[in-house]
């Protein structure tokens, strides 16, 4: 259901809000390959991403039953993350990795150097697998 | 074929651990029927706000699972649309708010993340309502 009216919310009136910059908070740090901390991860194995111009690009690698699996390259949505531990103001993205089997509803963060990634997945191929939430951790492989 | 998935561990009025939180207060998810509903409380400049009720989608920690672990709901507000997703870890509900303006405001979009543990009752002479202070 669609409402229409409008309220105040506390969190809505955040002065940064309105500000330009708001929108490209060390948006640095959320780019580049990150390799999970996991080795025996069951899910993703590595990810990149990639900023261009206002646009991230998110490509993903997952642990497949006889090798590693490369998803198509995702578009990203930025979104201000400003109320990160210790004072820390940067960007959040939004991903939605949708295949005809699954429909995978993504946030990626960066906090203290650690990429976190919460991944909703849904099954659409009625195997009977539940949909499932799942959280990995990555550091970021220096690029040579 | 349905999955039937245990959604006790969901179930109840979860309070933001955060008493300084300019976001969501309290949220109370409701089961009936098999399916759960979230009625939202978030915090304005002179009092709770109410979001009403909406549907969610419940998710395990795994795809051979049959108990929730998380939730995802979505609130359009017309102004604004909320993704919320959620998940539970040591027992405590951390919750991703992804808000996305679509009026003339020039807003930037933003994250939040927050925490809520569950309302036990286990101390409390009554029920409280959801947006009752």
């Amino acid at each position: 259901m669609t409402r229409s009216f409008e309220f105040k919310q506390s969190g809505h009136l955040n002065p940064a809000l309105f500000d330009p910059a708001t929108r490209s908070l060390h948006s640095d740090k959320l780019a580049g390959r990150w390799v999970n901390a996991n080795r025996e991860t069951q899910g993703i194995a590595e990810l990149v991403i990639e900023r261009d111009g206002g646009q991230f690009n998110v490509s993903v690698v997952v642990v497949g039953a006889d090798g590693p699996i490369s998803w198509p390259t995702c578009k990203a949505r930025a979104l201000a993350n400003l109320e990160e531990e210790a004072g820390q103001r940067t960007m959040a993205l939004a991903a939605v990795f949708d295949y005809r089997f699954m429909r995978a509803e993504a946030y990626l963060r960066v906090n203290k150097g650690v990429l976190v990634t919460v991944l909703f997945t849904t099954f659409q191929d009625n195997s009977g697998r539940a949909n499932y939430v799942n959280r990995e951790f990555f550091y970021r492989e220096d690029r040579k | 074929m349905t999955t039937v998935i245990d959604t006790s561990a969901l179930v109840g009025v979860w309070v933001n651990s955060n008493s300084a939180s300019n976001g969501i207060a309290r949220m109370v998810m409701s089961e009936s029927g098999g399916s759960l509903t979230l009625q939202v409380c978030a915090i304005g400049p002179d009092s709770l706000i109410d979001w009403g009720r909406e549907d969610v989608s419940v998710f395990t920690s795994a795809p051979s699972s049959r108990v929730g672990a998380g939730f995802t709901c979505r609130y359009d507000f017309g102004f604004v649309e909320t993704r919320l997703l959620g998940m539970i870890l040591k027992g405590l509900l951390v919750l991703a708010e992804l808000h996305s303006f679509k009026d003339d405001s020039e807003r930037a979009d933003y994250f939040v993340r927050e925490y809520f543990a569950l309302d036990h009752a286990t101390y409390q002479v009554g029920v409280l309502q959801a947006c009752e202070l």
